[in-house]
């Protein structure tokens, strides 16, 4: 049976006006500079989108990913959030020319720390929001209620920044790309220029992926 | 301060008005109920005589030239939705706590610039015949409260000391309660707490006591959050249908200026409207407005759209409009060629202050490695309002996995082969160490009374994970992992 395309051009209408956030496409996305994460997102973290990265074993290279990402923006000139709510980041462990453009918020409370990631992503200023949650209470983390993640996934829909998750295990409900980084890195990863580790890094898309993603932004703009 | 209140007394009259022209200025009462048992419920000032609860066929007897109305739910989602956009454009954590009422949480706002933008807005709210009040106080019921009380606005410091005079209704006493109470000679707030509430609570029950901390402003909840609007419409019909101008520009000024509030609650211009008339032989007629500025001005939508219907002959009359405006962020100044400015310096500085009163204003800002060797030597300054062009990379590249560092550093016992660690043991962290690479030394400030020294080695445990740990004097510590 087909429609006919008044009314399918009625309903699209009808759909791009209800659901405006929906129908838009993601405008570009902010690459990470790791190869391997930018492949699997298509291209970058996506705009509009939040992104969850789950540090699985230790010394996977989440903070790599942190760093590659600060040094990209830097060379895009974009400016990054970066929501350190365990307080863990180290600014010596990057090159002090990729820390002008950051905005570093040194979470005490994890309550507090939500609520300035919330400001922060509504803000307009940031191409790139980093919601750190690794090394915070794994209960309190559990015990966070899932209006939290659906209140940061609206306001991530409605700009257009591109939102990063960190964590330990899988946390965000519902997210639309979820990685995995699951290999633990030797002692000799130490002599490694961080770059080539940096495509070394073991990484898994664990939901989503980059053709889905566009393919289903391709139905509904129509 | 902690939370602002918006209120519209006397809600459902209000959006009554303001959704009817031909009441503004004559007396109205709005009333429920069907026939001989329809009762007055609120009625307007110009409406003498004329009280609340008041049986209709009476308060025509006493007020003849009296309109009488039912309520209109359209009208009040309208206003409800103006007051909530308000409510957005304060802060972004919002609760609709009844029709026509929102409860902002203020957590992080700057009082002063809080206290103007509620002033504003109850001005711009007051112009769309949304005549809101505003209360600023502790908690979510003191502010409520506040907003009851006030004339425009009011903020609430002492709170026993506004509530003491406030009448005991104002507290939600049960209807037991106030009687109980009325025969103790308690009238008014201060009456009551002026009782020992583990008294009233005795005599009272677990609800008395409830009432007494009410009463004294001791009462608080969380917010129940809701999403600012994603979309920017508004629809309404005629019936009858309308064939004049004025009544159309008259319902299109008023749905306009929602979609303004709406847009500036959520940091958005509109830069273009598309209109829909719906005619009564069941076509429509639709126009869309590129607008020469993306702008939230009303009166700037209204002169293009009244431009445009002014000429318009449609061949049916209008039962219905639809107006949609399509959101964009504000125009922002453009970046420099070799230089990133702010897109929105004003949010920009707004939200750092709101993020800075939630974790600490020395906790927010740009890190800058200090001069030194120390570990973990850095200050946090404010952040550029333009960020400079980015310097060639490092001649020596990084190498290895970038630190992420556990502030304090965990106090670990080390069972050591020489020199060399072979176990961990400590709250955090244990197991034995596969491999090892160290020592690195590093010592400073040895000229001054804040000397220090630190010996550092980088371990693999056998479970996995590349971790620093330091040596001082103090003993051993983990200081961060490689990750």
């Amino acid at each position: 049976m087909s429609a006919a395309p008044s009314t399918l051009s009625a309903l699209r209408s009808l759909l791009a006006a209800r659901f405006p956030e929906k129908n838009r496409r993601p405008s570009g996305g902010v690459p990470t500079g790791v190869p391997a994460v930018d492949a699997a997102l298509g291209g970058g973290l996506p705009a509009g989108r939040l992104t969850e990265i789950v540090s699985a074993a230790p010394s996977s290279g989440g903070q790599t990913v942190l760093a590659a990402l600060l040094v990209a923006t830097r060379a895009a000139r974009q400016r990054v959030a970066l929501v350190d709510a365990a307080d863990g980041f180290a600014p010596d462990a990057v090159p002090a020319d990729a820390l002008r453009h950051l905005v570093w918020v040194r979470g005490r409370e994890l309550e507090a720390t939500l609520a300035a990631a919330d400001v922060l992503v509504r803000d307009g200023n940031f191409a790139a929001v980093v919601l750190d949650l690794r090394g915070c209470d794994e209960r309190a983390l559990g015990k966070l209620p899932a209006a939290t993640w659906h209140r940061l996934h609206r306001a991530t829909e409605a700009s257009a920044v591109a939102v990063l998750v960190q964590s330990t295990r899988p946390l965000v409900p519902a997210v639309p790309c979820r990685l995995i980084l699951g290999l633990a890195q030797p002692l000799g990863s130490r002599r490694a220029v961080r770059g080539e580790l940096a495509a070394r890094l073991d990484v898994t898309m664990a939901r989503g992926h980059a053709e889905a993603r566009d393919e289903g932004q391709e139905a509904l703009a129509g | 301060m902690s939370y602002a209140v918006l209120r519209v007394p006397d809600f459902s009259l209000h959006a009554l008005r303001r959704g009817d022209a031909a009441l503004t200025g004559r007396p109205v009462a709005w009333v429920a109920g069907e026939g001989r048992h329809a009762v007055v419920q609120e009625a307007s000032p110009e409406a003498t005589e004329v009280t609340p609860g008041l049986a209709v066929t009476l308060a025509l007897a006493r007020c003849p030239g009296l309109l009488v109305r039912p309520r209109d739910p359209a009208a009040e989602s309208e206003v409800t939705g103006m007051v909530l956009a308000a409510g957005f454009t304060l802060a972004p954590r919002v609760e609709l706590t009844a029709a026509g009422w929102c409860t902002v949480d203020l957590q992080g706002a700057d009082p002063a610039a809080t206290r103007a933008a509620l002033r504003e807005r109850l001005r711009e709210l007051a112009a769309a015949a949304v005549p809101a009040r505003g209360g600023i106080a502790a908690t979510p019921w003191l502010a409520g409260q506040a907003a009851r009380a006030a004339e425009t606005w009011r903020e609430v410091v002492d709170a026993g000391a506004f509530l003491r005079p406030l009448p005991l209704a104002w507290a939600e006493p049960t209807k037991g309660q106030a009687e109980i109470l009325a025969g103790w000679g308690v009238r008014t707030l201060g009456d009551l707490t002026a009782l020992p509430k583990a008294e009233v609570g005795l005599r009272l029950g677990t609800a008395g006591a409830v009432l007494w901390e009410r009463a004294a402003g001791e009462t608080k909840r969380p917010l129940r959050l809701v999403e600012p609007a994603k979309s920017f419409a508004a629809a309404w019909a005629y019936d009858p249908p309308v064939e004049a101008l004025e009544p159309l520009l008259f319902r299109l000024q008023r749905y306009a200026e929602r979609l303004a509030i709406e847009l500036r609650g959520a940091g958005c211009v509109a830069e273009r409207l598309a209109l829909t008339l719906l005619l009564e032989d069941e076509t429509d007629h639709r126009r869309e407005f590129r607008l020469p500025e993306p702008g939230a001005d009303v009166a700037g939508w209204m002169r293009i759209m009244h431009a445009h219907l002014e000429t318009l002959k449609t061949v049916a009359r209008v039962v219905g409009v639809r107006l949609v405006a399509t959101p964009t962020r504000p125009p922002q100044k453009q970046d420099g060629l070799f230089e990133t400015g702010l897109r929105d310096p004003a949010a920009f500085w707004e939200n750092l202050a709101r993020v800075g009163a939630l974790v600490g204003d020395d906790r927010v800002g740009t890190p800058v490695v200090a001069e030194t060797h120390r570990p973990d030597a850095f200050t946090l300054v404010k952040p550029a309002d333009v960020v400079a062009p980015p310097e060639a990379p490092p001649f020596h590249a990084t190498r290895g996995l970038a630190l992420r560092r556990f502030r304090p550093a965990w106090p670990v016992s080390v069972a050591c082969d020489g020199a060399r660690p072979t176990e961990l043991a400590g709250p955090g962290l244990r197991g034995g160490v596969r491999a090892a690479s160290g020592p690195w030394r590093s010592a400073g400030d040895w000229w001054t009374d804040g000397a220090w020294a630190v010996e550092h080695w980088e371990v693999e445990l056998n479970e996995g994970g590349l971790y620093r740990l330091a040596h001082t004097a103090e003993g051993w510590r983990v200081e961060g992992i490689f990750d």
